[in-house]
């Protein structure tokens, strides 16, 4: 039988131009379905995107 | 202002981030019934109206769990309000007899004393494994070690019936710890709240149901030094009430078809509330890096960044957002009545430079 688990994800990702949350949520649809995430810092760089941190948990299917 | 028609807002205080305001036991309530007042039509969420025993119930308030929030903020669902939703009861196997007895009683004077409709009643058929844990950033998350056992209950309410779901997890009880100490002084973190998020991000997504928690927790002994607001929490056996109040006229969740999809029977009517009808949304100024109010800022709705320190520094610099500044939640409300009644707030600022 197949099931769910649930697993926290920590991400940094490079921003990249353009709208913002689609870019987080492909990032983390490469770890499972996004349960729920957040942005949870931003570091500014000089000559450089800015790096995000994400935190999210992420559904993933077992199983099958 | 009366014939001024209500301009839909969304309110966002994301929980387990340890918000000076919203992040205790319901403390942005006040902050939610003033904008309700000022926008006619107010948008928000659990955290923000859930005071354990105490709850408000306003006509102007729309409930709307977290992911389903994101959702609407997304364009991918529509909010239709009801009268009443027919309340579905989840208990997590793990919860105590007498515990459970105790959510029963609440749930049977809500009944009596509100008029609720409440019942049927589900019980998991294994305990759901709750733990606690804390980010990289300090904000609180959570665990389930049985996610399917909570579907599965939740598939055999809105089988039932059920139109809502009122889940309730048993939460580990650490009277000792530090962390809890210092919330109920009044600082740091709501250490339950981002597992709370996670129950019922996954139960709303999944079901497609409006859908709130309240943790199961053995009572606590009495602290004198009790910061008012987390006096909501300590008022009786459960946080209940205000769970079954919101969600009893919580609005219906109606999915719209993706844009590559066939058109379906859902349609955005004058009875339906859509994202394209919101004219702001608010957000405290160090955290608008969350799913709703990035999907509000992405279609050009004005972002009302409130100063309501928190542990994160997600600001509109950080973001490079365009945003309404506000120092405090009253002047969010005069922003939103700026907004209402089609005044541009920057005429309400001194300079106000002059066109070129």
């Amino acid at each position: 039988m197949s099931g769910i688990s649930l697993t926290p994800v920590l991400l940094q990702l490079e921003r990249a131009p353009g709208e913002l949350r689609p870019q987080i949520e492909a990032a983390l649809r490469r770890h499972g379905q996004p349960l729920r995430w957040s942005i949870t810092a931003v570091q500014r760089r000089l000559e450089q995107p800015a790096l995000l941190q994400i935190e999210a948990i992420v559904c993933c299917v077992e199983g099958g | 202002m009366g014939s001024t028609p209500p301009l839909p807002t969304l309110l966002v205080i994301p929980t387990g981030i340890g918000c000076a305001i919203g992040g205790h036991a319901g403390d942005a309530l006040p902050a939610a019934r003033l904008l309700a007042g000022a926008s006619g039509c107010l948008i928000t969420h659990p955290n923000v109206m859930n005071g354990a025993a105490l709850y408000w119930s306003d006509p102007r308030i729309h409930y709307v769990e977290g992911s389903s929030l994101d959702r609407f903020a997304a364009g991918t669902l529509v909010l239709r309000p009801v009268r009443r939703q027919r309340l579905g009861l989840l208990f997590d196997a793990g919860i105590e007899p007498e515990l459970r007895q105790r959510h029963l009683q609440v749930a049977d004077g809500c009944r009596a004393t509100l008029g609720l409709d409440i019942g049927p009643v589900v019980t998991t058929a294994v305990p759901l494994e709750v733990s606690l844990s804390l980010g990289a950033s300090g904000v609180s998350w959570g665990q389930l070690g049985q996610p399917q056992a909570l579907l599965q209950a939740g598939r055999q309410l809105k089988a039932a019936g059920a139109t809502a779901i009122a889940v309730v997890t048993r939460f580990p009880d650490d009277p000792d710890s530090t962390a809890l100490a210092a919330y109920r002084q009044g600082s740091g973190v709501d250490a339950l709240a981002g597992a709370e998020a996670v129950i019922s991000h996954l139960l709303s997504r999944e079901l497609g149901l409006p859908c709130a928690h309240a943790p199961a927790l053995s009572p606590l002994p009495l602290d004198p030094e009790l910061d008012p607001r987390a006096a909501g929490e300590e008022l009786g056996y459960t946080f209940l009430p205000c769970v079954l109040v919101g969600l009893s006229r919580a609005p219906d969740l109606l999915p719209l078809p993706s844009s590559d999809q066939a058109p379906g029977p859902t349609a955005v009517t004058a009875t339906t509330l859509a994202i394209d009808a919101v004219g702001a949304v608010i957000a405290p100024a160090g955290a608008l890096g969350g799913a709703a109010v990035l999907a509000c800022a992405e279609r050009g709705i004005p972002v009302i960044a409130v100063d309501n320190p928190c542990l994160l520094d997600v600001s509109a610099e950080a973001l490079g957002l365009q945003v309404l500044k506000a120092t405090s939640y009253a002047e969010a409300a005069g922003l939103v009545l700026a907004l209402r009644e089609g005044i541009a707030p920057e005429a309400l600022c001194r300079p106000l430079s002059s066109l070129r």
